[in-house]
């Protein structure tokens, strides 16, 4: 093997396929990013048996060849080199010769023979989707996941269509991410991505822009945008029937501003107790919403929030992480909270724009 | 067609994986050979299932060769081998999941237990089925229908009154052929059978919707009788009934009334619903009903003593969901007291649950079915031979006789002074019609139902 190409494009690709090599696993050759030259193309593939990637970057190819070398190694180097505009890789007696116009380095290669082949799904379920989209509906919702591996489904993101928008949901059976997203696309069915694969979905296709094709299979899902092909597994289950848990009617209803009861919250996560706990104290009649910390160690806050209120007294406890959790999903300046009785999930969304739901648990007194 | 066990399986696999391991690095046997197995073997092809796609890929493309010389090595006739990707998670053992307590309350996130894709409900399978006289030759159909689907009895219809295991049997069918076929299934009830139409019209999406039904190969429809008066959901249907019925497929209906007496159902459906297999499903006998109690105990991993299953069996006339009903509360009493129910607590239960038989006064039968057949109560106790009134007469004589047990000089004495004679003369009169006149079974069982 013996080519030219870029080097700023080069980086890129490597740095998205390297992050997605198989650490600690038994076969060494998964640790390497597979790089083949062929017909003025370099593909550089990747995988860990979870997710498989695919980049292709346009190079000038001298000799045809496919090599496995670390990924971690070559990306480090190559992302630490400032100088450079080309780079020329070259095979030489089982290493690969990386080559620039100020230095010279040789990695050594592993057999690409066990390297495995990443799917190719068919392509018969096309869905297009704005990159964009894609990304922050991923985004919104995938930290409410379980990180436990007992309930598969509950371990991942579930995306479906419904009347004109598509949803993204999350849960952990603690709490429930959902995200609507409008969007004109004829109806497909459930699907359900891994957890653990959504930050390596999310980095590879956060600085791009456009449609990405999105393939589905029974076992396997890809997005490919230009150059990139990117493919999950996807988890064989049913989700479970959230939407019966979202109320449709609430006894007790507050607006806030966000900033108002992040900077709270904040706070009071000082003085919460090793359960994260915070009370919240809501009395619409004497017009005062308080959030309370108090851990038998360190002291005790009382915080009063700012707050429209309207409907009945309650209070209630919440892990205050949970809450603090969507946040960064709601990019409106204020919120509604609702609540529903005791030992009913606490409401949160974004207003004036609906498109984000989460529900909280609350915690046993 | 030649079936290996499941043991015979395993050992093959083994002795497979161990040739395997002989001639692959240790890496390499641990990354791909890790969870696979055989899950069965038909027809010559041994079907492998793989943790993943990539597996899936890599053992097609590079060992392919090797994994079917190795098997052939084992057995001679074996011609193929396919790879199905099968999640690892389905295989966890459940108990793993009892989760660590928490202080935090938990979303009630209910799995569904209902297989989304079919409507069927896994619970309903032939092997709870419980076969007795009541309901042999809807059994037997079905049967035939599973052995030949779509060529004899088709539609299948089966009606019967509330609770005595239609949906059971239609949804057995329908996972049988499922699970052992591989046919394609559908459930539905006509209720929602018409709402998906009527969604579908308003979102002008009728195409889709007649593509959506057109597409199984076996369809189920549920509680027929809710279809009666919608007009367009009819029209649909029969469509969709003459498309399934040309392409040879499978149509299993059920509902509450034979066909002819459902109200407001079109012409050309109630034709076509009989064109098939018409069967009817009857309450179940004494014996039948301690069997099904015996099943369901079984199925609640509970035992019942012969005696008790006896009397409640006996004791309770009604439907099968009344005897789950009673079933369940003895369970339930049972786990609350810790320690098996004696007879009279039995009784006490059962007192509160079956609903006592109705004591009706003879005055009160000739008036509902003086009433049945339009004629005016007092024309039953004249001395008229008028044909309309004969009849009748003879039929409350029958009822009277057979389902209240009233003696036949006071049935005679009590619809005008009749000789008993002549009572036992209609009785048997109506008992050999019965014989062949199914119109009069027909009317029988709905004078019954008012009862």
């Amino acid at each position: 093997m013996k080519l030219e190409c870029s080097k700023e494009k080069l980086v890129r690709a490597i740095s998205k396929a390297e992050k997605i090599t198989g650490k600690n696993l038994s076969l060494p050759v998964l640790s390497c990013v597979l790089l083949d030259a062929n017909n003025g193309n370099l593909k550089i593939s990747s995988t860990n048996l979870d997710l498989g990637i695919e980049i292709n970057v346009p190079a000038r190819v001298d000799e045809e060849g496919i090599t496995a070398v670390s990924g971690s190694v070559l990306g480090s180097l190559l992302s630490s080199d400032f100088k450079s505009e080309k780079i020329k890789l070259e095979t030489k007696n089982e290493n690969l010769n990386v080559l620039s116009d100020s230095y010279s380095t040789i990695i050594k290669s592993q057999n690409s023979e066990d390297f495995p082949t990443i799917p190719r799904l068919k392509k018969d379920k096309v869905i297009n989707i704005e990159s964009k989209k894609l990304v922050k509906g991923l985004k919104s919702v995938w930290y409410s996941s379980s990180t436990s591996n007992i309930k598969p489904e509950l371990s991942s993101i579930l995306i479906c269509s419904e009347s004109n928008t598509i949803v993204f949901v999350a849960t952990d059976s603690f709490r429930l991410a959902e995200m609507k997203i409008d969007f004109n696309l004829e109806d497909f069915e459930q699907i359900l991505i891994p957890f653990k694969n959504i930050p390596e979905i999310l980095r590879v296709f956060d600085d791009v822009d456009g449609d990405i094709k999105m393939y589905i299979t029974e076992n396997q899902i890809a997005f490919e945008y230009e150059n990139i092909y990117l493919t999950s597994r996807v988890i064989d289950g049913i989700f479970p029937d959230y939407k019966q848990l979202l109320p449709k009617e609430f006894k007790t209803e507050i607006t806030v501003l966000k900033e108002d009861l992040v900077n709270v919250l904040k706070v009071s996560n000082i003085f919460s107790d090793k359960f994260n706990k915070v009370s919240f104290s809501i009395s619409p009649k004497d017009k005062k919403f308080e959030i309370r910390a108090v851990n038998s160690d360190v002291g005790e806050n009382v915080n009063r929030v700012d707050a429209v209120l309207k409907g009945d007294d309650i209070e209630i406890n919440f892990n205050q992480k949970y809450i603090m959790d969507c946040f960064q999903s709601i990019t409106t300046d204020s919120l509604v909270l609702k609540f529903n009785g005791l030992n009913k999930p606490m409401v949160i969304k974004s207003v004036p724009d609906t498109q984000f739901t989460y529900l909280v648990m609350p915690m046993n007194k | 067609m030649y079936i290996t066990t499941l043991e015979d399986n395993k050992k093959i696999w083994e002795k497979v994986l161990s040739d395997v391991e002989m001639s692959v690095s240790k890496a390499n046997f641990n990354t791909w050979f890790k969870d696979t197995d055989i899950i069965k073997y038909e027809n010559g092809t041994i079907y492998l299932s793989v943790p993943n796609e990539f597996v899936k890929n890599w053992l097609s493309e590079k060992y392919h060769k090797f994994i079917l010389k190795s098997l052939r090595g084992i057995q001679e006739n074996i011609r193929n081998v396919d790879y199905i990707v099968v999640s690892g998670a389905k295989k966890k053992e459940l108990s793993m999941l009892k989760q660590s307590m928490s202080i935090n309350n938990e979303l009630p996130l209910n799995d569904f237990y209902i297989n989304k894709d079919d409507n069927l409900n896994p619970k309903y399978i032939f092997d709870s089925f419980v076969v007795g006289t009541f309901n042999e030759l809807a059994h037997a159909a079905s049967q035939a229908i599973i052995k030949k689907q779509g060529i004899v009895y088709n539609p299948l219809f089966v009606y019967g009154n509330t609770g005595y295991g239609k949906t059971h049997l239609i949804q057995a069918i329908g996972n049988h052929l499922k699970t052992s076929d591989d046919k394609k299934v559908f459930y539905v009830t006509s209720e929602k059978f018409s709402v998906d139409c009527v969604n579908s019209i308003q979102q002008n999406k009728l195409n889709q919707f007649k593509e959506k039904y057109r597409k199984y190969d076996v369809l189920i429809m549920d509680d027929i009788q809710f279809i009666s008066n919608k007009e367009r959901s009819q029209e649909e249907l029969f469509h969709l009934f003459n498309t399934l019925y040309d392409g040879n497929k499978q149509i299993i209906f059920s509902s509450d009334k034979h066909p002819s007496y459902i109200p407001g159902l079109a012409d050309r459906l109630k034709s076509r619903f009989s064109q098939g297999m018409i069967v009817d499903v009857q309450a179940p006998d004494a014996e039948s009903r301690m069997e099904i109690l015996r099943n369901k105990s079984k199925m609640n991993n509970f035992y019942l003593a012969e005696d008790i299953i006896n009397f409640i069996a006996i004791s309770v006339q009604g439907n099968i969901r009344d005897l789950e009903g009673i079933l369940n509360s003895v369970i339930c009493q049972t786990q609350l007291k810790g320690r098996d129910l004696n007879m009279s607590e039995i009784k006490n239960l059962l007192k509160n649950n079956v609903k006592p038989k109705k004591n009706v006064s003879v005055k009160e039968v000739v008036k509902i079915i003086a009433s049945f057949y339009n004629l005016e109560e007092t024309t039953i106790y004249e001395k008229t031979r008028r044909k309309e009134v004969v009849k009748p007469r003879q039929v409350i004589m029958y009822i009277l006789r057979k389902d209240f047990n009233v003696s036949y000089p006071s049935i005679g004495e009590k619809l005008g002074g009749r000789d008993h004679t002549t009572v036992i003369h209609s009785c048997k009169k109506i008992e050999d019609e019965l014989k062949d006149n199914n119109l009069l079974e027909q009317e029988l069982e709905q004078i019954r139902s008012m009862f």
